[in-house]
């Protein structure tokens, strides 16, 4: 293994627009990601953690700065993404979504069949194969999302806020089998949430934004051992790390311009 | 999106790993001047194509590689467009062709509108109604023209009847679809608080359906030329389309070509007209050129 960090991200900046319509959305960022962690980022809306997201992704560039992603020579592209949004195409049946994404990588026949029925399993999906989304429910569309991004292999796997459309209920399944997922397989993930309980459940670092423009403003490490179990909810710690995260951040969620987070996040 | 498509080369490849350099690059480091750049280039490639063409037309034509009595080149045709102008035979036919779509064109679209809103709103009428407009909008309404001449004589009744009844088909069909596909969580919304009727129309329907308005206007505007020019071919004494016509019939080709480039122009004229007041009557859409997201 490579000791250099996997992401490693250097006063990076990003402004919107020109002149007087220039919105700043992030400024000075500084982080670093190992191989092999899992990195939960918190803040409020429109702190620019999707922008962050979308330039480690090398979907956007910085401003300033810059972002540095390590992967195997191999790789088609930095790494791969679940987005808010699911954006799975609604045109494609549910294997046929996650098939698109090994597209880029000209792999043989069988090994994309085995690599497709592979993480159709993994994710509960296999019954689902034929079926096209809009006969899905949102966290069944959440589970192809998850597993058309899985299926590349990318070592690195970023996640904008992939539960926020989904019901507390169903989010909690969700984030117990992503949890057990990552723990079984391995990879460098950068989480981005809303929800302080979803971050620390699945994160080893906890890294906060402040409101706009965004920069780290805090990072704390996760104290529990892996492989965890959703039980840890229930420790004192558990309840100590989320009051010491909200105080953190409850000062910047109401300077956070809310109005126009839309155009940012 | 449109400045991310060439990504940021590795800057270093060993064997076993890659690094994905991203940093800013020309459009992030001086944006003003890249958004400037931008904008001239858009310019410049939008005038390049006429202008080859027309450089090429020219020297075709003065090398004889056609015939220049049935192709003169831009030179002469340009000549011809000012003794046409100084004569006001020019004005006189512009002022004709743009009478017949303006009256013709705005009474048949507002019609078109105003029944396509009826429709959408009352399922009774639309489906009294449906079936029979459905099959009169495939009859290709050139073919009504000897009916019209039967029942109004030669006048300029019949050519603005055309013009406006294909207009009015294209607004009906289209206002009807978007008032159809109004999202139901508006309606529901606009309910909720008791809004309706002509006050749910103003807040709610007719925004709503606004942008489809303004590209069924694109392709009225459109359709309305070809209308109008077609018609003044068939009948009548002035008019642009006319004017072709009768150059034609004069072998004078120089006439002709004024006129087919007249109404070019005005072809595109009218469709950046009807862009520019789309962009602002609809401030809420999102634009397809330019934007830098």
């Amino acid at each position: 293994m490579s000791i250099d960090p996997t992401i490693s991200i250097r006063d990076v900046g990003k402004v919107y627009g020109v002149g007087r319509k220039q919105v700043e959305a992030l400024k000075g960022v500084n982080l670093d990601v190992d191989a092999n962690e899992f990195v939960c980022m918190v803040g409020p809306s429109g702190c620019g953690k999707s922008t962050l997201l979308r330039i480690i992704a090398n979907l956007q560039r910085p401003s300033s700065g810059a972002v540095e992603v390590t992967t195997s020579a191999t790789a088609v592209r930095p790494s791969a993404v679940v987005f808010q949004d699911y954006s799975i195409y609604p045109w494609k049946t549910v294997a046929d979504n996650v098939k698109f994404s090994l597209l880029a990588q000209n792999l043989p026949k069988a090994e994309v069949r085995d690599r497709v029925t592979l993480w159709l399993e993994k994710l509960g999906l296999a019954a689902f194969a034929d079926h096209y989304p809009s006969q899905l429910s949102g966290g069944m569309r959440q589970r192809v999302a998850i597993a058309r991004a899985m299926v590349v292999e990318s070592e690195i796997l970023l996640m904008d806020e992939p539960f926020a459309a989904l019901d507390a209920q169903l989010r909690r399944v969700l984030q117990e089998e992503l949890l057990s997922l990552w723990q079984d397989m391995r990879r460098t993930v950068v989480f981005i949430t809303h929800n302080l309980d979803e971050a620390i459940l699945l994160g080893d670092r906890v890294v906060v934004m402040s409101g706009r423009p965004g920069t780290v403003i805090g990072d704390y490490r996760v104290p529990f051992e892996r492989p965890r179990q959703a039980d840890i909810r229930a420790t004192a710690e558990f309840a100590e790390l989320e009051q010491e995260l909200w105080l953190r951040l409850r000062d910047e969620v109401h300077v956070g311009g809310e109005t126009r987070s839309m155009k940012v996040a | 999106m449109a400045t991310i498509t060439a990504s940021n080369p590795p800057t270093s490849t060993s064997e076993k790993t890659r690094v994905w350099r991203i940093v800013p690059a020309k459009a992030e480091i001086d944006p003003i001047r890249y958004a400037r750049a931008n904008r001239q280039r858009r310019i410049w490639l939008g005038v390049l194509t006429p202008v080859v063409l027309l450089a090429f037309w020219e020297l075709a034509s003065r090398m004889e590689w056609i015939n220049a009595q049935y192709f003169p080149g831009p030179s002469r045709i340009i000549v011809a467009a000012g003794d046409m102008i100084a004569s006001g035979q020019w004005i006189a036919d512009v002022g004709a062709t743009l009478r017949t779509i303006a009256l013709a064109g705005v009474i048949g679209f507002v019609l078109g509108l105003f029944l396509g809103v009826i429709m959408g709103a009352f399922a009774t009428i639309r489906h009294l109604f449906e079936p029979v407009l459905s099959a009169f909008y495939t009859v290709p309404k050139i073919a009504l023209l000897p009916l019209m001449l039967l029942v109004f004589g030669i006048g300029e009744t019949p050519g603005n009847l055309l013009v406006g009844v294909d207009v009015f088909f294209v607004a009906w069909i289209s206002t009807l679809e978007a008032v159809v596909k109004v999202p139901g969580g508006y309606r529901e919304a606009s309910e909720s608080f008791g809004v309706r009727g002509i006050r749910e129309f103003g807040h709610v329907t007719l925004p709503a359906i606004l942008p489809a308005v303004f590209v069924a206007l694109r392709i009225a505007v459109g359709q309305a030329v070809v209308i109008t020019i077609m018609v003044e071919y068939l009948m009548g004494n002035k008019g642009i389309g006319y004017r072709i016509w009768h150059a034609w019939s004069l072998f004078d080709a120089n006439t002709m070509y004024v006129g087919i480039v007249t109404v070019a122009v005005l072809g595109y004229l009218l469709q950046l007209l009807v862009k520019f007041v789309g962009a602002r009557a609809v401030p809420w859409a999102a634009t397809s050129s330019g934007g830098d997201k």
